[in-house]
């Protein structure tokens, strides 16, 4: 196995195992268990049972440093390691399985709920424990293989091969939107998947070699591509406004071709991106953790409520709040951005002097006496208490109301686009350059002149107003509003969207959101999942590809620059060199994060 | 601006804030004494009640204060730590209610829940350490902060997959249901016993940063951990030990929790987390004896202050208001004194 030692195999091996032990615990193999990807066969909960093993052998083949040579692996010798520690991790697991066979799932099931006697089934693939044993060590072998094999070939095999098999499963998972789509475009949806699952075989093949070959193709002339639109673009400025004007129409067909359910979810998609671009400002942009920012989301939502004339929700039915108005929508969306970027003055005022540890604690803290104010019951004859409030306006301009899912996506596009904007002239405004300074160095900052506590306010302010008025959307959205929808969650959430692509990255917002909330949205077995995955991705995100999936530029420059400055950083970093320089790690761990 | 800023705005906006916030106090509490709203027996119960939610506290206060005196960094996922050792000796509790095992020998069993409790929760804070927070040592601030808010949820909801949603009871020794006559008041046992045991803790802790080897490679580390190094310290054995350490006191305050609440569920964490780190604060972050009397001073405020100074407001269920209570002192807290009680009232900078 040349320079991959038994010894390390073995513990990489054991590693895997931990990896399928946990999905298995933690009951997402069998809540995937008939999730159709691909056929009948492959389910998203036996692509679970391959995939650690792969990532396994996939790791364990890197290139090692052996007496102070860097030693990289051949393609036999790395296949060989591969399938060695995939097969030691499917080994243990079937052993795992058989032991809790033996040893009686009801027993194992009074601590872990989700060992049951179905998801032993599904892991011996209904053969008994034995032939399981043996097809799940052959499974981790060949995973195992794959994964070393994966990781010895050259990056021009690879990476058309992972970026194929990531899109066949991407859209095997849009199995709910592809569809609908196709029949509104009066497409037989037959053609690529089988009725209400997965892509059928002959198609998943076309796909994968499509993916495949684009990504050959891009691999060779996409520099090219690039730099000659670069330069046509900036010749002729038309070509970007054309682009832009294509994604945008793109962006405004979508709710006709997928119907209202998929209409739904785009909704709240577009309600997370305004939120993740509000958060990208604080903490993208002036690097302050906020992570109180459901504070803002919440003043959003009841301030618009209270403005256009919501009723309360009682026992009795319905009653005037404390303080009401009855204004248009239109104006009342800009008195709450502008309110709350007030607000984010104040609360930004006390606090800004501290250390960025205590900033994000201190915002937590207010975001949690804001989620506890809106349930209790000093503040319902206001706000409504537990019951909340209900009959928040509907946006209407003359007979079109905003509240059907379809017509929403229009108002919250708006809302996005303009935030867009707002985000991008910032960002390289002297406003956007001050904040970089500061986030990158403050006393430096200071010491060049930059009012570090006026820039740090006017963030505060404006990431609150940009948050309050996707509270304000989602108010309308849902036309009533309970305290259950104003939790710390919604503060993670927006949290890791912004993360997830990239900190200080417009686009990575929207693929963000696109992601995090757009899948889960879209297969409800995500659902009991979602803040494993959002927690998740945190962490893998912070330490494996901490400049994001879409990252910006200068961000990028300066996390690397600190990584010189700093050595022990810049060793571990070193080590992930080779992966990161080929993307390819990045893209099977998202891979894994989105389909765990 | 120039003119403004000669003006010490800041000053004087925080001392008018400070005697509002007094008045406020004053003017409560003098309301709720006059009017009699609570008896003396009823105060009496809230100041017990406050101390032992204290003490517990204050043990997993000491969790944060040892990692941040070392690292500098808070660990947000520490009030998981703590549920982990909660939900751990949960399971040993069932078993031996059932088999009459807790009731017959409660001190063997209440070690042994101990023993197990301690173990779960320095094995996770240890697991936590090294997965998600060695390779980011020397990276950018915000990012270990981001990653632990990502572990803490990601531990939460890891809990919930692997022992389900809904909170399960938790049974305590029979002998130490009711309580005894203390001071001419029933002081129920079970708070009697958390404060001693978590006393316990804390001069043991006391004494192993003091007295050994290991706690003054701790002190030397959180001093200055590049020269700690170079004297021959080795760090990273340092660090994992003060993540195992702050787990083993996490374990004891997750089954003295339990035992006082008699529940453990999968979201238990947070709320104490936030506290316990309200109370680190409160006391001085990165001083045990900061940690300790921080814990006690929260626990006390919890319990007294919503009673105190709302009720005379005649606000409806002040207790619902008890949590946003907790963020208000932290807040308080960081704008007056960023030090704590113990520190030196400076606001550290950068």
């Amino acid at each position: 196995m040349g320079p991959v030692g038994v010894r390390s195999a073995i513990a990489a091996g054991l590693i895997g195992f931990v990896g399928s032990l946990y999905l298995a615990l933690v009951g997402l193999t069998e809540r995937f268990a008939d999730l159709e990807l691909i056929g009948e066969q492959i389910t998203l909960g036996r692509l679970l049972i391959v995939l650690p093993p792969l990532i396994t052998g996939f790791v364990v083949s890197r290139p090692r440093v052996v007496a102070g040579e860097r030693r990289v692996a051949s393609l036999g010798q790395a296949s060989a390691a591969g399938a060695f520690a995939g097969g030691v991790a499917g080994a243990v697991f079937g052993a795992a399985v058989a032991f809790a066979e033996w040893f009686g799932v009801d027993r194992i099931r009074e601590v872990f709920i989700t060992v049951s006697p179905t998801l032993i089934e599904f892991l011996t693939f209904e053969q008994g424990v034995a032939v399981g044993f043996v097809i799940l060590t052959v499974l981790g072998l060949i995973a195992g293989g794959v994964g070393g094999a994966l990781k010895a070939a050259s990056s021009r095999v690879r990476r058309p091969i992972v970026v194929g098999a990531s899109v066949t499963v991407l859209l095997g998972l849009l199995q709910r939107i592809i569809p609908v789509a196709m029949r509104q475009l009066d497409l037989d949806p037959s053609v690529l998947y089988l009725p209400s699952a997965g892509l059928t075989v002959p198609a998943a093949i076309v796909v994968f070699a499509l993916a495949a070959g684009a990504n050959v193709l891009w691999t060779r002339s996409g520099q090219q591509v690039r730099a000659r639109f670069r330069a046509t673009a900036s010749e002729q400025p038309i070509v970007r406004t054309a682009v832009l004007l294509a994604i945008l129409a793109i962006a405004s067909t979508v709710p006709l071709l997928v119907g209202t359910v998929i209409s739904e979810v785009l909704g709240t998609v577009m309600v997370f991106m305004l939120l993740g671009l509000g958060l990208n400002i604080v903490v993208g942009y002036a690097g302050l953790l906020d992570l109180g920012y459901v504070a803002f989301f919440a003043f959003g939502a009841y301030a618009l409520a209270l403005l256009t004339g919501a009723t309360l929700n009682t026992t009795t039915g319905a009653a005037a709040p404390a303080f009401s108005l009855d204004l248009s929508f239109y104006l009342s969306v800009w008195i709450v951005a502008a309110l709350a970027a007030g607000v984010g003055v104040l609360i930004g005022a006390p606090v800004l002097r501290l250390r960025g540890d205590y900033l994000a604690i201190v915002t937590l803290g207010l975001g949690e006496i804001v989620s506890i104010l809106t349930q209790s019951r000093w503040l319902q004859p206001v706000v409504g208490g537990p019951q909340g409030m209900r009959g928040v306006t509907d946006a209407a301009i003359g007979d079109i109301s905003f509240r059907p899912p379809q017509n929403f996506y229009y108002l919250a596009l708006a809302f996005v686009m303009l935030a867009v904007f707002v985000s991008w002239r910032l960002s390289s405004s002297r406003v956007g350059r001050a904040w970089n300074a500061m986030r990158e160095d403050e006393q430096i900052a200071d010491a060049m002149g930059i009012s570090t506590t006026k820039y740090k306010l006017l963030a505060f302010a404006m990431g609150g107003a940009i948050g309050a008025i996707g509270g304000a959307l989602f108010a309308v959205k849902i036309g009533s509003l309970t305290p259950a929808s104003f939790q710390i969650l919604v503060s993670i959430t927006a949290l890791a969207v912004v993360v997830l692509g990239g900190l200080g990255s417009i686009p990575g917002v929207v693929v963000g959101a696109l992601v995090l909330i757009g899948l889960p949205g879209l297969l409800r077995e995500f659902e009991e999942y979602r803040q494993l995955i959002y927690g998740g991705t945190l962490v893998a995100i912070m330490v494996l590809r901490p400049q994001g999936l879409i990252p910006n530029v200068r961000r990028t420059r300066e996390l690397h620059e600190e990584e010189v400055e700093q050595d022990a950083w810049a060793r571990s970093a070193a080590q992930r060199e080779e992966p990161y320089a080929t993307v390819v790690v990045g893209d099977t761990v998202d891979e894994e994060e989105r389909s765990t | 601006m120039g003119r403004l800023e000669r003006l010490p705005w800041r000053t004087i906006i925080l001392v008018v804030l400070a005697v509002l916030i007094l008045a406020t106090i004053a003017i409560g509490a003098f309301r709720t004494l006059t009017e009699g709203a609570y008896s003396a027996d009823a105060w009496r119960d809230f100041i017990i009640l406050g101390l032992a939610q204290g003490a517990i506290y204050a043990l997993v206060a000491l969790g944060y204060t040892l990692v941040y005196g070392i690292l500098r960094m808070i660990n947000f996922a520490h009030g998981e730590v703590f549920m982990f050792g909660a939900f751990a000796s949960y399971f040993f509790s069932a078993a031996y209610a059932e088999s009459g095992f807790l009731d017959r020998e409660p001190l063997l069993s209440l070690t042994i829940l101990l023993v197990v409790a301690m173990a779960t929760s320095a094995g996770v804070a240890m697991l936590l350490e090294r997965v998600a927070y060695r390779p980011l040592r020397g990276a950018p601030r915000l990012v270990p902060l981001i990653t632990a808010i990502g572990a803490s949820l990601f531990l939460a909801n890891t809990a919930r997959g692997f022992f389900g949603s809904s909170p399960r009871g938790y049974r305590k020794p029979e002998v130490l249901e009711g309580s005894w006559t203390f001071l001419g008041g029933d002081v129920p046992k079970i708070r009697v016993v958390v404060l001693l045991t978590a006393a316990l803790a804390v001069v043991a802790l006391s004494l192993f940063v003091a007295r050994t080897k290991t706690g003054r490679s701790m002190r030397a580390v959180a001093e200055d951990s590049e020269i700690a190094s170079l004297m021959g310290v080795h760090v990273d054995g340092v660090i994992v030990t003060t993540f195992a350490i702050g787990g083993l006191l996490a374990g004891i305050a997750g089954v003295l929790y339990s035992m006082t609440f008699e529940q453990v569920n999968f979201f238990m964490g947070f709320q104490i987390g936030i506290a316990a780190f309200t109370a680190a604060v409160l006391g001085g972050i990165g001083s045990i004896a900061g940690a300790a009397i921080g814990g006690l001073s929260l626990g006390l405020l919890q319990a007294l202050g919503p009673s105190l100074i709302l009720t005379g407001y005649h606000i409806p269920s002040p207790f619902q208001l008890r949590e946003a209570f907790t963020f208000l002192v932290l807040v308080l807290v960081l704008i007056f004194r960023p030090g704590g009680i113990l520190g030196t009232g400076e606001a550290e900078k950068v």
